[in-house]
């Protein structure tokens, strides 16, 4: 039990370090002056100190949302899989519930664009819920084959199940699996090929633009929120694809567990170098090839036999 | 006459828990209506009738209450009758709901061999002992079908719905359509039981095409009760595959999971039924507030309408299945009955399902879409013209109603192993497996019942999420943080209601991808200035989209019976011997027919008869060259 709550203590406290290291390594890679790792918990004690102003547009909506955008996503790492060996983890959540929560997250964050009567936040909100109608689909049939793989629908069993025996018969649909999920959260996480984190150009921002008017408090909220879906998103790819190490020591353990995590920042960052930023209207092909990799993954699982 | 047994005694329910708060709202709502007495005789005749429906034991009084239902919400619908749009939607409902009564009749004359009195439990063994039980089947889907508003039969729900008065509107929405889901159940699981599997891919294939179709056209709307009506569609949709799902398991023979797709299907029913009603009562609101149906005049009603808003919030978040809401259950367990597939043997079924899997998933990340954009739209935000802005919130008894309703809402959520106990208790009965103990080895969570299936617990996720957000805010307050007020930023200019953006900005992305289905006809008027085209003063934007089903199949269906009829008229007029020869004729094929369904089928008889018609259309009717 300790040992989960020191892992949930642990990801809470990584979460804004990865994504400062995610631009930090970036910068490194275009040979510019990179920020300092800990730029993320600058932000945020900066944030936590100013007043909060809220717009005279906006409804009481706007005071209770911020909350409710982050406490799914807490709710999420309760369930999420064990990255030690023994420790106790929640072992009935399913995926769907957990694609729910962050649908949840999702949902009072485009209410949030749209109730400051901006038309930024109303632009972000109409993207946002244009990508994420059609990410749905493909977290599903990933996370089914998934489950199917490991024979457990819940996501923590599905994880401990993986990690005692992996399916080596199975891993064409393994790894397809596993591209369509690295697409989602490339694309649930706003990083580069469907949404860029660091501009503020109307034209391409989607998460940016919905929070546009937020302040304060509640700007640090909304940005633990989203470095905290960063973490969710990366510890699942790292419990379901990456299923090995819980076996050492506690400590131990936990440091590989890092490790990885640190492993898909560099590989979000090296994609973000490598890419251009699609046009929203092309983003649906990249989803598209999500959704067949999904139905790949189903499909060869079911051919080469259960 | 009647029979009281526990499928009726659950659809009472659902009818009850549906009228009571709608009973409220519809007193409050009375003062918007003209002709009152008319209204309130058929209003009360309407629910009467529905109750009537699903106590019927012969075939005879469930074709009377079924024709009662649908005259008394025709009648509904004709309240405000000086709308030539209202005209239209009436007689489209009185056509389709007719349309479907004659597929009922012809289903009923057939499984009661001629005698409408015999009750339904003697009619197993006449279905079963007649030759053809897909026709049986086929008719009994179209008649039921139609009036619950799948595709392709669903084209009227976008017109009745919002022509009725709000009330009505959630009458007939969230219960009206859930009686033809009772007939589903009655018939199908007794009468016309075994069945062959395509039957239940049939059913599976249309509830997929149907919520994905209702679900987009929802997106595409303007008109909120229009919106919602769509929504209808695709939560029907839901509740079908779920009821596919049942069918093509139950002929498989894996019996838990077709009871605990059934269940889904049940459940799926009853919280439709909530939310769906909450939506029409709070668009009504919102409707007699301000006096117009278009979701671009709305804006900002959630500080002058703050029940509504709140209630509307509730409802919205349930329909697009978040959780930990009733909506997210139900659909949880038709994800979790479709995952189940995992069980069959053939392969090539196994891999269809993931493309019903798919198509609900879809639906459910376009939902969202739709109900950030209707309740975005019309909750929040600056008003969008003086309509909204001098609306303020509704009576007493429009606000009881619309409380009451939520308090259903919350209570499918809460008590959940109540209300599948229930459902088991009816699956029971059609001596199906019972699998409460199954889903709820103890009230705090919720098991599927494939192997290794998953779990959820609603009512530690409603906790769990209570105690964070509380925590949450706990803390801020305790910082006592200095609020200021200040504008929206908006680059320097002046916020306005006209600077937000418009529903129909909200769902261009959508409309765009999808544009393949849509093909929306888009009128662009711009005033340039000095002939310049990046610079005018005034411009409109409008886009309609005409659904496909009703340009391609009604609309072409009508162009046929027109040449059809021109023809006919060019052949019979001033001939009364080719008037009479085509007499003959239709008299002929009637005989044949009937010689058909009473003798069976047989090539060497039917190519006879083609011929011996094809002589007699040459010979007297075309006749000789001139």
């Amino acid at each position: 039990m300790i040992w989960y709550f020191l892992t949930l203590i642990i990801l809470v406290l990584i979460a804004p370090l990865l994504l400062s290291f995610i631009k930090m390594f970036k910068m490194v890679l275009l040979f510019k002056k990179p920020i300092s790792i800990f730029q993320g918990y600058r932000d945020f004690s900066k944030l936590m100190q100013k007043e909060t102003i809220i717009s005279h547009e906006a409804s009481e909506l706007t005071r209770y949302a911020p909350f409710l955008v982050l406490s799914p996503l807490l709710v999420v790492m309760l369930f999420l899989p064990p990255v030690i060996e023994g420790s106790f983890y929640v072992n009935f959540v399913d995926a769907f519930t957990i694609t729910g929560l962050i649908s949840l997250s999702t949902f009072f964050l485009m209410l949030l664009g749209l109730d400051s009567a901006s038309s930024f936040g109303g632009m972000g909100s109409s993207r946002e819920a244009f990508i994420s109608a059609l990410v749905e689909p493909a977290m599903v049939l990933t996370i089914f084959s998934v489950s199917m793989m490991a024979d457990n629908l819940s996501v923590a069993q599905a994880g401990v199940n993986l990690a005692h025996h992996f399916p080596k018969e199975h891993m064409a649909s393994f790894l397809f699996a596993g591209i369509s999920f690295f697409i989602l959260l490339l694309a649930e996480n706003g990083r580069i090929p469907v949404d860029n984190p660091e501009t503020h150009l109307e034209l391409t921002m989607v998460h940016e633009a919905m929070i546009l008017d937020i302040t304060g408090v509640y700007l640090a909220i909304i940005e633990t929120a989203s470095s905290i879906k960063f973490v969710v998103f990366s510890s699942l790819f790292v419990s379901l694809f990456l299923p090995f190490g819980l076996e050492y020591s506690p400590v131990v353990a936990l440091l590989i567990f890092i490790a990885k995590l640190f492993l898909v920042a560099i590989l979000v960052a090296l994609t973000e170098v490598n890419m251009a930023k699609l046009r929203l209207f092309k983003v649906p092909n990249l989803l598209g090839i999500s959704i067949v990799f999904a139905f790949l993954s189903l499909i060869t699982f079911y051919v080469l036999g259960a | 006459m009647f029979s009281f047994d526990t499928l009726s005694l659950v659809f009472i329910f659902l009818i009850l828990l549906g009228a009571i708060p709608n009973i409220f709202y519809s007193s409050g709502y009375l003062s918007h209506v003209e002709r009152k007495t008319h209204y309130q005789i058929h209003y009360f005749a309407f629910i009467f009738s529905m109750i009537g429906v699903v106590v019927s034991a012969n075939a005879l009084v469930f074709l009377f209450f079924w024709e009662l239902m649908s005259l008394t919400s025709w009648q509904l619908i004709l309240t405000n009758a000086e709308d030539k749009e209202t005209i239209k939607a009436g007689r489209f409902y009185f056509f389709m709901t007719h349309f479907g009564f004659i597929f009922l009749l012809m289903f009923f004359i057939i499984v009661s061999n001629g005698n409408l009195e015999l009750g339904f439990d003697a009619m197993k063994s006449i279905a079963s002992g007649f030759e053809y039980p897909t026709m049986l089947f086929l008719f009994l889907s179209l008649g039921l079908l139609s009036k619950a508003g799948v595709v392709p039969l669903h084209v009227w729900l976008p017109y009745a719905h919002p022509s009725a008065p709000s009330p009505v509107s959630a009458l007939m929405s969230g219960v009206m359509l859930k009686v033809a889901i009772y007939g589903m159940f009655r018939f199908l699981l007794d009468v016309l039981y075994p069945w062959p599997l395509e039957w239940g891919m049939l059913i599976l294939t249309l509830g997929s095409i149907s919520s994905l179709v209702g679900v987009l056209y929802a997106l595409s709307e303007h008109d909120i009760k229009a919106l919602l009506a769509n929504h209808s569609i695709e939560n029907i949709g839901i509740i079908l595959i779920g009821f596919g799902m049942g069918m093509i398991f139950d002929t498989l023979g894996l019996e838990t999971l077709s009871s605990f797709s059934f269940i889904a299907a049940l459940f799926h029913s009853f919280n439709h039924m909530s939310f769906k009603s909450l939506l029409f009562m709070g668009a009504g609101s919102v409707l007699h507030q301000t006096g117009t149906k278009n979701i671009e005049k709305y804006g900002g009603l959630i500080k002058s309408m703050p029940v509504t808003a709140l209630t509307f919030l509730l409802a919205s978040i349930s329909i697009s299945a978040l959780p930990p809401t009733n909506g997210f259950l139900s659909e949880w367990m038709i994800f979790q009955s479709m995952l189940g597939s995992s069980h069959i043997g053939d392969i090539s079924l196994k891999m269809t399902i993931p493309f019903a899997v798919f198509s609900l998933a879809m639906t459910g990340g376009l939902a969202i879409a739709c109900f950030v954009k209707a309740y975005g739209i019309t909750f929040l935000g600056l008003h969008r013209s003086s309509n909204a802005k001098h609306a303020h919130e509704v009576n007493f008894l429009m606000k009881t109603g619309m409380i009451m309703m939520a308090v259903v809402i919350i209570s499918l959520m809460l008590f959940t192993p109540f209300y599948i106990g229930l459902f088991d208790k009816v699956m029971v009965e059609f001596s199906r497996a019972s699998v409460y103990h199954e889903i709820f080895p103890t009230v705090w969570s919720m098991h599927s019942v494939g192997t290794s299936g998953g779990v959820v617990s609603p009512l530690i996720l409603l906790i769990a999420l209570m105690v964070i957000t509380a925590l949450l805010m706990f803390a801020y307050r305790l910082s006592d943080k200095k609020i200021r007020f200040h504008n929206t930023w908006s680059c320097g200019y002046k916020t306005s209601g006209k600077t937000q953006y418009t529903a129909t900005g909200f769902a261009g992305p959508i409309r765009r991808f999808f544009s393949w289905l849509y093909r929306p006809e888009e009128h662009l008027e711009k005033q340039t200035m000095a002939g310049q085209e990046s610079k005018f003063d005034a411009s409109s934007y409008e886009v309609h989209v005409t659904p496909l089903f009703e340009k391609s199949l009604y609309n072409s269906v009508a162009k046929l019976a027109n040449v059809i009829s021109y023809w006919v008229y060019r052949f019979a007029h001033f001939e009364k011997t080719r008037y009479s020869a085509m007499i003959f004729n239709l008299l002929l094929m009637v005989l044949f027919s009937y010689r058909l369904f009473v003798n069976g089928f047989s090539w060497g008889t039917f190519v006879l008869e083609l011929v011996v018609m094809a002589m007699s259309i040459k010979i007297l009717i075309i006749g000789d060259k001139k």
